[in-house]
């Protein structure tokens, strides 16, 4: 081999500890990159196969009880690839023995092996359930323990428990798919019904289109040839769902997410290249001398370009090979993972090319690129500058002017200090000084620190945002209980019932209508879910957009969410709209637009007395707002424990009786699933980060070998120079925190901008937090010592006359 | 002291500098390192270049090798005028045409001593790719390394580790060898060893320019140059004035007056009076008493080197004997006058001390010669 290479190899093999830091940084981004851009790959592509694997409805329609002849006349409709009828119910269930009762969507079928629409994928156990068995979605399993052959308690309108055996454990992709606070799904066979003490009868229509199954408004209109023929039926239709088949309901919003970890693999990548600059920048300077030897036997620049450049292919191909399997072993966890939350089953594991060639493209050329300025700089060093005992010296020198502002700023400091008693160990000052003696590499590494700091911290804020926007939205359920019946009850009934309880201070009593707006040509533009307080309600506190709130006495005046007015282009406040309910068509004005989660369904808010009225329950509700005399989340639990048991002690009807925020808090854990997954992106720079202080850290004691050789002979024993090294590194920590604390700032706006924007479709107010400055503080001196150490170890070792040796 | 090959008549000169300066500047000003150089190596010479600290015995180097640039004058090696060339193609040219020996050897650590000899090969792309291990070898045997080709710099002895510089140095079988106090680092045997092989390049027709600090080394050159706060020192003054120290040297050279004399004129007729100290830079002069009696003797021959006039100046006589050019040579002499020169003895008494020796040694030789005459005189 030619001598050249064999210093190349050398160059890679003997500084372990510098090849390590430089193939980590590097392999840190790939592997980021690796993981996002194989899991945005997999998951967008999965999510939808997974999702139309399992031919989900097209349509579905809510109804008043219908049997199987409605069922064989929209069948008959045109365009109907195939009708599904079942009953779906909500039920409270329990594992046997337990005493936590869980809310369940429970879906009867007539027969599981002719199901054609919204395929179950079975997991355990058999997929069809006998009489008097349940098929459990894989979701109940996350709040109930059960297994198939286990037995499962459910409690029936009259209070009577009955139970269910476990048949088997499956997965439905499609079922409540654009919906993530929607409850768990669980499967019966239709003729456990009567032993539920419920009809045979269906209330959901599920239908494919024969034809354009991925266009919406192909599926809209044959979804509106079946409500007219179910309207002519005197079939109420409550509600009605389109979705196309080969894109799952959240996969846009999943796109947007994966977007935003992509930005930070990028990031981060972005920072390790830096990384890479900062270690070439040194590694060039330790060479300087070598460059120098071999430009003086003959080697042109060209050459020397050619031996850095293969050494810095050798540390991206080295780290493309660790982090590339690793990525591809990363991208699938990651996906499995959001698989796993989304309800989708992945395709299996496998390579996903172009994350293959991204990550070896990027591994390669991203280091070549940070890296080439450092080293055509280092080629075109001279032969005098490169032999020159003065050489690495240069960068240091100080010009008389700098001197003297120097000398002017610290000598000034320290008077200033002095008079007031306050003196800097001279070991201290020295460390300060040092600090800012390599501008370029210091900026480099207060750059990466920052950056990771400004992220780190920008996640604790968005965290804060994103609960604080949550926490308003809970102002729309400010009731400390919420209490639903199967049936409707007079209001002033249940409330001199309620109040009997104690702890409960007020009731109201609520109702909901579900409407479809209705557009100019007769189709249907969005489902509207109408939420109907009784006007001048205190326990919604609406974040108005534009408009204005209910009053008493609104008739037909209806407040959209900003979801709802998103999904009808052109309708403002003040403007007027159809909508069919019970199917009746009225005109409805909008009085305002809120703030709302959007992924709940279009919502809207209108008075009690109206919707009442429509609903044929004038002065009776099946649900309920209890206001509690107190409102931690322990006594409202206790207190709905206590409704539960009063009203069925009284044989009411009770469906269920929950806390105020419980549906809020099902939308909390899955933004907490988010802002972990960011905190980790945030980690993975901040170790980029750190193991750029180390470099750092270990460059500048190297290059500072004399001047330690100089203190250890005028006295400083180990721990001074350590405590010098440390110090100097901590100092670096804590600019890039006052940095990275000014530079959190519009990355909290940009991220929770994007992050609202796509879970909530609608901007929010940013919120900031000082848990997460407080953090990454202790986390960035802590990171800064702990980068130091070792260096200063090192430094600490030498003996004098090794570092007044040191050539 | 090696003899000069400038008499030797197939060589040329390898080395020119013209009129050279150089200036760098920083924040305290302008500093002229060199001031205005002429020189010429020819090849074969093994040149000594001799200086305090900070007298430009490196610039000069780094002007030769091509690492540096005049600020202005010429620099001619093995006939390529350097400035013309690039940064890179310097490298090339350098890499063929010099070998370059360090003080601290600049062995690159990571490569074995063979793979260091064959760095400079590989990068001038000289010899064939196979054969490069096989020249690395046989140059590492002739610096007696052979056994050691495959050590790291690290495993061998200093001495060894300038032994293969060397080797290194020879690797692209350059004309000239460029050595910046090649021994300063090394014990006096290994040092010893170091001077041993470069006489033996001599011997191959290389042409040697060293700097070096060590008395000793000089005696083993060719040629000795003094620089002096960027100045080089009149090597005739340095050969007649060894005892002068480098500055007082500088001065002398300032105050040179040069003389040409065609062969067989006179320089000094007997019993005049003597203005100037004379060195001799090029032929021989004869020192006769009685010039053109028919009884004239030749007491002495004095070549380059050598001077004359000291007698007159210390004793204050008039001439003692007749001075010519010898009847085969022009001849060259520098001059210093006699308040110059008195002044000079003044201020080196280890100059005056040796002067006088001389002096006595040359009044016995005249007082003898002079007996010689006066008895063929009497006795016909």
């Amino acid at each position: 081999m030619r001598p050249r290479w064999v210093k190349v190899l050398h160059d890679l093999w003997d500084n372990k500890s510098r090849t390590i830091l430089a193939v980590v940084s590097i392999a840190v981004g790939v592997f980021s990159i690796g993981v996002i851009t194989g899991a945005y790959v997999i998951i967008s592509s999965d999510i939808n196969i997974s999702y139309a694997a399992n031919n989900p409805m097209n349509i579905e329609i809510r109804t008043s009880p219908i049997n199987s002849d409605t069922i064989s006349m929209v069948m008959n409709t045109r365009g109907v690839a195939d009708v599904e009828g079942r009953f779906v119910f909500n039920m409270r269930a329990r594992k046997s023995g337990s005493t936590q009762w869980t809310s369940l969507n429970m879906v009867a079928i007539d027969d599981f092996s002719k199901v054609k629409i919204n395929l179950l994928t079975p997991i355990s156990g058999s997929p069809i359930p006998d009489k008097k068995q349940v098929v459990l979605e894989k979701k109940v399993l996350d709040s109930l323990d059960l297994n198939p052959g286990d037995t499962m308690e459910v409690q029936l309108n009259d209070g009577s428990v009955k139970t269910l055996t476990v048949a088997g454990i499956v997965q439905d992709p499609s079922s409540g798919a654009g919906d993530f606070l929607a409850q768990p799904f669980s499967y019966i066979d239709s003729s456990t019904l009567a032993t539920l003490a419920l009809p045979q009868i269906y209330n959901r229509i599920y239908a494919t289109v024969s034809e354009g199954k991925n266009d919406l408004t192909s599926i809209r209109l044959v979804g509106s040839m079946i409500e007219d023929k179910l309207g002519k039926s005197t079939i109420l239709v409550f509600r009605s769902e389109y979705s196309i088949t080969n894109e799952h309901p959240m996969a846009s919003t999943v796109s947007a997410i994966l977007g935003i970890l992509l930005a930070l693999g990028i990031l981060i990548l972005f920072l390790s290249s830096s990384l890479i600059a900062n270690t070439l920048n040194a590694l060039l300077t330790q060479h300087t001398r070598h460059i120098g030897v071999m430009k003086l036997v003959g080697g042109q620049r060209n050459q020397i370009l050619g031996m850095y450049i293969a050494l810095i292919l050798a540390f991206g191909l080295i780290s493309v090979v660790i982090s590339v399997p690793l990525g591809g072993q990363g991208a699938y966890a990651l996906s499995a993972f959001v698989a796993d939350k989304l309800n989708f089953k992945l395709l299996g594991y496998r390579i996903v090319p172009i994350a293959f060639i991204i990550q070896i493209i990027v591994g390669l050329l991203g280091p070549l690129l940070a890296g080439i300025i450092p080293v055509l700089n280092g080629s075109r060093t001279t032969v005098l500058h490169a032999l020159s005992t003065d050489s690495n010296r240069d960068e240091e020198t100080i010009t008389k002017d700098q001197d003297v502002s120097n000398k002017t700023l610290s000598a000034r400091l320290a008077h200033m200090l002095g008079k007031r008693n306050i003196h800097f160990p001279r070991p201290l000052l020295i460390s300060l000084r040092n600090t800012f003696r390599r501008k370029g590499r210091l900026i480099l590494t207060l750059f990466t620190l920052t950056m990771a700091g400004g992220i780190f911290i920008a996640v604790f804020n968005l965290n804060v945002t994103l609960h604080d926007y949550i926490g308003q939205i809970g102002n729309y359920f400010l009731a400390d209980v919420t209490l639903d019946f199967s049936q409707s009850y007079r209001i002033d009934k249940i409330k001199n019932e309620a109040l009997k309880v104690p702890g409960v201070v007020a009731v109201e009593g609520w109702t909901y209508g579900s409407a479809e707006v209705i557009q100019a040509d007769g189709t249907v533009a969005d489902n509207l879910t109408i939420l109907a307080p009784p006007a001048g309600s205190s326990l919604v506190t609406p974040i108005l957009v534009s408009g204005r709130w209910l009053v008493a006495g609104d008739e037909n005046a209806i407040t959209l969410s900003e979801g709802a007015i998103s999904n009808l282009p052109g309708v403002k406040v003040g403007d007027f709209i159809t909508l069919k309910m019970n199917g009746r068509e009225s005109s409805w004005k909008v009085v305002g637009v809120f703030k709302f989660v959007n992924q709940s369904g279009s919502i809207a808010y209108a008075n009690y007395d109206v919707i009442s009225r429509l609903n044929h329950t004038i002065n009776s509700s099946f649900s309920y707002r209890i206001v509690t005399d107190k409102h931690d989340k322990a006594y409202q639990a206790m207190v709905a424990q206590n409704l539960d048991t009063y009203f069925r002690d009284r044989n009411y009807k009770v469906t269920d009786a929950k806390t105020g925020d419980s549906t809020l808090k099902t939308a909390v854990e899955s933004l907490d699933i988010l802002v972990n997954f960011l905190l980790i992106m945030a980690l993975l720079t901040a170790v980029v980060g750190s193991i750029g202080l180390t470099g750092t850290m270990f460059m500048n004691v190297l290059e500072r070998t004399r001047e330690t050789g100089i203190l250890r002979s005028i006295g400083a024993v180990d721990s001074v120079i350590m405590r010098s090294v440390i110090t100097e590194g901590m100092v670096i920590g804590g600019i890039s925190w006052f940095l990275g604390a000014i530079l959190s700032i519009p990355i909290t706006y940009l991220l929770s901008t994007i992050v609202s924007l796509a879970i909530f479709e609608t901007p929010i107010t940013i919120h900031f937090t000082a848990t997460g400055f407080l953090i990454w503080l202790g986390v960035v001196l802590v990171l800064s010592a702990a980068a130091s150490i070792l260096p200063a170890r090192n430094a600490a070792r030498l003996t004098i006359r090794e570092v007044l040796a040191y050539e | 002291m090696r003899s000069t090959p400038a008499s030797n008549s197939d060589s040329h000169p390898m080395v020119h500098l013209g009129d050279l300066h150089k200036t760098f500047s920083n924040a305290s000003g302008e500093y002229k390192v060199l001031k205005g150089i002429n020189l010429t190596i020819q090849q074969g010479e093994f040149l000594a270049v001799v200086g305090k600290s900070g007298s430009g015995k490196s610039t000069l180097l780094n002007m030769i090798t091509g690492i540096d640039h005049p600020t202005s004058g010429l620099v001619e090696v093995n006939g390529t005028e350097i400035k013309t060339m690039t940064e890179s193609q310097r490298a090339l040219w350098r890499g063929r045409n010099l070998g370059i020996v360090f003080q601290f050897f600049q062995l690159l650590p990571m490569l074995t001593l063979q793979e260091n000899v064959m760095l400079p090969m590989d990068l001038v792309g000289m010899y064939d790719f196979d054969d490069r291990p096989r020249k690395a070898l046989e140059l590492l045997a002739r610096v007696g390394l052979q056994e050691h080709a495959h050590k790291l710099p690290a495993s061998v002895s200093t001495g060894q580790q300038q032994s293969a510089g060397i080797a290194r140095a020879l690797a692209n079988d350059p004309p000239i060898i460029i050595a910046d106090e090649p021994t300063g680092n090394l014990d006096s045997r290994s040092a010893d060893a170091i001077i041993n092989i470069f006489d033996k390049l001599l011997d191959e027709r290389k042409t040697i320019v060293m700097v070096t600090h060590d008395p000793a080394l000089t005696d083993r050159t060719s040629r000795t140059l003094i620089l002096s706060d960027g100045e080089l020192v009149d090597e005739t003054v340095v050969k007649c004035l060894p005892l002068l120290d480098h500055s007082q040297m500088l001065t002398v050279t300032k105050q040179l007056e040069r003389f040409y004399f065609q062969p067989n004129s006179t320089i000094l007729e007997e019993d005049h009076f003597v203005d100037y100290f004379y060195m001799i830079v090029k032929g021989f002069v004869e020192i006769v008493l009685c010039e053109k009696c028919r009884d004239e003797i030749m007491i002495t021959r004095l070549g380059p080197g050598q001077f004359f006039g000291e007698i007159e100046l210390i004793n204050g006589s008039n001439s003692i004997a007749a001075i010519r050019a010898a009847p085969d040579n022009e001849v060259e002499l520098v001059g210093l006058r006699r308040d110059e020169f008195t002044k000079l003895l003044a201020e080196s008494p280890l100059t005056e001390g040796a002067i006088r020796k001389i002096v006595h040694i040359r009044l016995e030789e005249n007082r003898i010669a002079d007996r010689r005459r006066t008895s063929r005189r009497a006795y016909p």
